[in-house]
C-alpha cells in the first residue's frame, strides 16, 4: 500500500511517469494494476514507447513487489494475479506493523521515564513557585527562607526563618494522593498555629483574681485563596503569627516604660488599662497552636462579640507604618558616613536645639497610646449614639434626630443633632446641634453660636438634650406664634421664677392673640413639664369682684384673671398641635 | 553620636563606646550592575539612594610618632545636610575567628565651619578625594558601592579624576562594643555576594 502511495505520488508530479488508460480486454475486472509509463524524453519514438510501456508494466510489477527475479520465478503461482495481490498486501501490512511497534516501544520507555522523573521534576517546578512568593537561600545543603518584616523594616529580633524540606514518604506503588506535594515547609515551633489580637471595652471592673484568664475565641483561619499550595498557607499563618507577637512586644514594652496616670497592668499574654473610669480596656495576644489537645478547649463558643475589630486592624495599620519609618529615605545618612537616624535629628547638635524641640522630633506617641485614645474615641462615640437613641425611644414629643457624618477620624467624629416637633419641621427648626466627639470631650456647637464642652459622662450628655427638648417646645410656640399672627408678649431662656429644675432651666412664653382678648403663657421645664395659663379678657370671668376702682365699662375688654389649661386632657398629637388648635380657638373666626 | 533606642541598652553614664565593624572589597566596572541588582534584592526594600560625598581628611602631629587623624566628610548633592566628623581608631586585635575589622569609631556631626575649627585647632588636611556611589541598608548593615575620585586642583571639587576602574564595596555596621554576633550576620551577608565580590577584612597597618 505504501507503494501504491509513493507512486501516485511521483505520477502527480508529471516528471518521471504517466498515468494511460488500460485496454480492458484480457484482464480480469478484479485486477488491481496500474499502467505505468515511463515518459521518455525523445518523443520521436512514440510506438516504441508503447511497447516499452507493456514490458515496463510486466517487470516493473515485480520490482514493485519487492521481490527480486529469481523470488519471482520460484514463485508457485505467479501468473495467477490473486496470490500476487495476497502476498503483496501481508508485505505491506507487515511493513506498517513494523513501524508502529516501533514507535510504540518508543512511547512505553518515554512514559516510565517521566514516571521516575516525575518526583524530581515537580519539587523543582514547586521550589520556583516558592521563590516567587518568600525569598530563599541555600546554606550548605540547606535551602532557609526568611518569612519575617525585617526585609520591611521591622526591627523585632526573631529570626523567621523557615526550612524547605524534601517530601520524600511517597510510595512509587500506591496511587500518589490528590494533595501531594513533593515540597514541604517546616516552621519554627514557636509560630506554629494562628493568632489574632483581642481588643475589648468591657463596662465593670473585673477581679484582680481574674487577670490572666482570657476568653479566646477560636477564629476560622482566614480563608486562603483556592489556589494556593498548603506551604503557602501554613507560611503565612506563621507570619501572622509573628506580626502579633512583635504587635505585644511592642505594646507590653510601652505598657511597662510609659508612666500614665493610672498605670497599665500587664499579665501574661493580656494588657489591660483603664482609659475612663469604671471603663476597662483588655488587648490580649490570643495565639492558639494547632495541636489536638487545645482544640479540645476552643470548641466551646465563646461570644466574639466584645472584640473590636476595627483596632485590631488599625494595631497592625499602625506598626506597618512604623515598620515603613525605619525604611524610608529620611532615615538614610547624607554624607554615607553618617550612621542612620532621622534627617532632623542630625541635625540637632549642629543647630544646638533645645529640649522643646528635640521631644518635638521625637514621636511622643507610642502604639499603646494611640490605641488607647483610638479605643476612648470609639467607646465615647457609642456611648453618644446610645444616649440619642434611648432618648428617642422613651420620648415621642419633641422628636429627636441624629445625621451622623459618613467621614470620620479616628480621634474625632461629627454627628448633627436635631430637636423636631411632628409635623411642624419646616416652623420649629430653631434646636440644631453640632456634636463633634473627640477623644475625651463632645464640643456641642448650637445653631445660635454658644459653644459648650462636655465631658465624657454619659449623664451630662443626656440631661443637656433634655434641657435642649423643653427649650424646643417653648421656640415652637415662639415660632407658631409667628404663623398664626399672635404677638409674643415675653420670652425667656432661662426663667427665674418658680420651682427650681434639676436639669437646666425651665423656660417661657407668652403671646397674646391678634384681637387681643386672649393670650397664652406657656411655662416648659425639663422635669417639671408643662404649664399653660390662657389669659381671658375680663368680661368673661364671671367671678370677679365689682369694684368702685373701674368706672368706665371699657375696662371690661382687657385681659384678667389666668385660668390653667388641663394640657393633658387637650385634644392633639403633639404639643405643637395642641397649641395650634388652642389659638385657633382663641382666635374667633371674623365671618 | 548616635544613641540606641533606650529599651535596649542600659545607659551606665557618659558615652557608649561604639565599635564600627567593617568588611570591604571591590568590583571592576563592567560587573557594577549586576552587583547593584544582586543588592537590590537582598537588601531592605526602599528606592535606591546615590550620594555625592566629598572627604577631607586631617591629621595632628603630636608629640608621639602616630599623627591623630579625623575624617570630615560633606555631602555634596543633598543641601543642609550636616557635616560629619569622625575619628576611627586602632584594629582591635581580636582573636582569628572576628570575621570583620573592628575599631573604636565616635561619628559627630558638626556646622558648616568645621574645616575652619579644625584649623584652628591645628589639624592640617593631609588628603581629600570625592566618593561618589550607591547607598544600601539590610537592618543596621549599610552597604555602601562607590567610587573615589581625586582631587587635581586643591580646593576644587570640579576637577575630579577616576583613582581606578573598580568600585569600592563596603559593609558596615556601628555597633555598641562586645556584640559579636554582628561580626557573623555580616559574614552570612557576605556569602551571599560571594561570586560577584569578595568581602573581607582588610587591616590597613598591613597595606602601609
Amino acid at each position: 500500500m505504501c507503494v501504491l502511495y509513493d507512486v501516485l505520488s511521483i505520477v502527480r508530479d508529471k516528471k518521471f511517469m504517466t498515468l494511460d488508460p488500460v485496454s480492458q480486454d484480457g484482464l480480469p475486472p478484479k485486477q488491481v494494476t496500474i499502467q505505468v509509463g515511463i515518459i521518455d524524453l525523445n518523443q520521436k519514438f512514440n510506438k516504441c514507447h508503447k511497447r516499452v510501456y507493456t514490458v515496463g508494466k510486466i517487470s516493473a510489477f515485480p520490482l514493485a513487489l519487492g521481490l527480486s527475479e529469481e523470488q519471482f520465478e520460484k514463485c508457485p503461482d505467479r501468473d495467477n494475479p490473486q496470490t500476487l495481490q495476497l502476498i503483496s498486501k501481508k508485505k505491506s501490512l507487515a511493513g506498517a506493523a513494523q513501524i508502529l511497534l516501533k514507535g510504540a516501544e518508543r512511547l512505553t520507555k518515554s512514559v516510565t521515564e517521566n514516571q521516575e522523573n516525575k518526583l524530581q521534576r515537580d519539587f523543582n517546578s514547586e521550589l520556583l513557585r516558592l521563590r516567587q512568593h518568600w525569598k530563599l537561600r541555600k546554606v550548605g545543603d540547606k535551602i532557609l527562607g526568611d518569612l519575617s518584616y525585617r526585609s520591611a523594616g521591622s526591627l523585632f529580633p526573631h529570626h523567621g526563618t523557615f526550612e524547605v524540606i524534601k517530601n520524600t514518604d511517597i510510595d512509587l506503588d500506591k496511587k500518589i494522593p490528590e494533595d501531594y506535594c513533593p515540597l514541604d515547609v517546616q516552621i519554627p515551633s514557636d509560630l506554629e498555629g494562628s493568632a489574632y489580637i483581642k481588643v475589648s471595652i468591657q463596662k465593670q471592673a473585673p477581679d484582680i483574681g481574674d487577670l490572666g484568664t482570657v476568653n479566646l475565641f477560636k477564629r476560622p483561619l482566614p480563608k486562603s485563596k483556592p489556589g494556593s499550595p498548603h506551604w503557602q498557607t501554613k507560611l503565612e499563618a506563621a507570619q501572622n503569627v509573628l506580626l502579633c507577637k512583635e504587635i505585644f512586644a511592642q505594646l507590653s514594652r510601652e505598657a511597662v516604660q510609659i508612666k500614665s496616670q493610672i498605670p497599665h497592668i500587664v499579665v501574661k499574654n493580656q494588657i489591660i488599662s483603664q482609659p475612663f473610669p469604671s471603663l476597662q480596656l483588655s488587648i490580649s495576644l490570643c495565639h492558639s497552636s494547632n495541636d489536638k489537645k487545645s482544640q479540645k478547649f476552643a470548641t466551646e463558643k465563646q461570644s466574639p462579640e466584645d472584640h473590636l475589630y476595627v483596632l485590631e486592624h488599625n494595631l497592625h495599620l499602625l506598626i506597618r507604618e512604623f515598620h515603613k519609618q525605619t525604611l524610608s529615605s529620611v532615615m538614610m545618612p547624607h554624607p554615607a558616613s553618617a550612621p542612620f537616624g532621622h534627617k532632623r535629628m542630625r541635625l540637632s547638635g549642629p543647630q544646638a536645639f533645645d529640649k522643646n524641640e528635640i521631644s518635638s522630633l521625637q514621636s511622643s506617641e507610642g502604639l499603646l497610646e494611640k490605641i488607647i485614645k483610638q479605643a476612648k474615641h470609639i467607646f465615647l462615640r457609642s456611648r453618644t449614639a446610645a444616649a440619642t437613641i434611648s432618648l428617642a425611644s422613651r420620648i415621642e414629643d419633641p422628636q429627636i434626630q441624629a445625621h451622623w457624618s459618613n467621614i470620620n477620624d479616628v480621634y474625632e467624629s461629627s454627628v448633627k443633632v436635631l430637636i423636631t416637633s411632628q409635623g411642624y419641621e419646616q416652623i420649629c427648626k430653631s434646636i440644631q446641634l453640632q456634636l463633634n466627639i473627640g477623644v475625651e470631650q463632645i464640643r456641642v456647637v448650637h445653631r445660635d453660636g454658644r459653644v459648650i464642652t462636655l465631658s465624657h459622662q454619659e449623664q451630662e450628655l443626656q440631661d443637656f438634650l433634655l434641657s435642649q427638648m423643653s427649650q424646643h417646645q417653648v421656640h415652637a410656640v415662639q415660632q407658631l406664634a409667628k404663623v398664626m399672627g399672635w404677638q409674643v408678649l415675653s420670652f425667656s431662656n432661662h426663667v427665674g421664677l418658680g420651682p427650681i429644675e434639676s436639669i437646666g432651666n425651665a423656660s417661657a412664653i407668652t403671646v397674646a392673640s391678634p384681637s387681643g382678648d386672649y393670650a397664652i403663657s406657656v411655662r416648659n421645664g425639663p422635669e417639671s413639664g408643662s404649664k399653660i395659663m390662657v389669659q381671658f379678657p375680663r368680661n368673661q370671668c364671671k367671678d370677679l369682684p365689682k369694684s368702685d376702682v373701674l368706672q368706665d365699662s371699657k375696662w371690661n375688654h382687657l385681659r384678667g384673671p389666668f385660668k390653667e389649661v388641663q394640657w393633658n386632657k387637650m385634644e392633639g398629637r403633639n404639643f405643637v398641635y395642641k397649641m395650634e388648635l388652642l389659638m385657633s380657638a382663641l382666635s374667633p373666626c371674623l365671618l | 553620636m548616635e544613641a540606641p533606642p533606650v529599651t535596649m541598652m542600659p545607659v551606665t553614664g557618659g558615652t557608649i563606646n561604639m565599635m564600627e565593624y567593617l568588611l570591604q572589597g571591590s568590583v571592576l566596572d563592567h560587573s557594577l550592575e549586576s552587583l547593584i541588582h544582586r543588592l537590590r534584592g537582598l537588601c531592605d526594600n526602599m528606592e535606591p539612594e546615590t550620594f555625592l560625598d566629598h572627604e577631607m581628611v586631617f591629621l595632628l602631629k603630636g608629640q608621639q610618632a602616630s599623627p591623630f587623624v579625623l575624617r570630615a566628610r560633606r555631602s555634596m548633592d543633598r543641601a543642609g545636610a550636616p557635616w560629619h566628623l569622625r575619628y576611627l581608631g586602632q584594629p582591635e586585635v581580636g582573636d582569628k575567628n572576628r570575621h570583620a575589622l573592628v575599631r573604636n569609631c565616635v561619628d559627630i556631626a558638626t556646622s558648616e565651619n568645621l574645616t575652619d575649627f579644625l584649623m584652628e585647632m591645628g589639624f592640617r588636611m593631609d588628603h581629600e578625594f570625592v566618593a561618589k556611589g550607591h547607598l544600601f541598608r539590610k537592618g543596621i548593615m549599610k552597604i555602601m558601592v562607590y567610587k573615589i575620585f581625586r582631587i587635581l586642583v586643591p580646593g576644587s571639587t570640579d576637577s575630579t579624576e577616576a583613582l581606578s576602574l573598580s568600585y569600592l564595596v563596603e559593609l558596615s555596621v556601628v555597633a555598641p562594643a562586645g556584640q559579636d554576633m554582628v561580626s557573623d550576620d555580616m559574614r552570612n551577608f557576605a556569602e551571599q555576594l560571594k561570586p560577584l565580590v569578595h568581602l573581607e577584612k582588610i587591616d590597613p597597618k598591613r597595606l602601609m
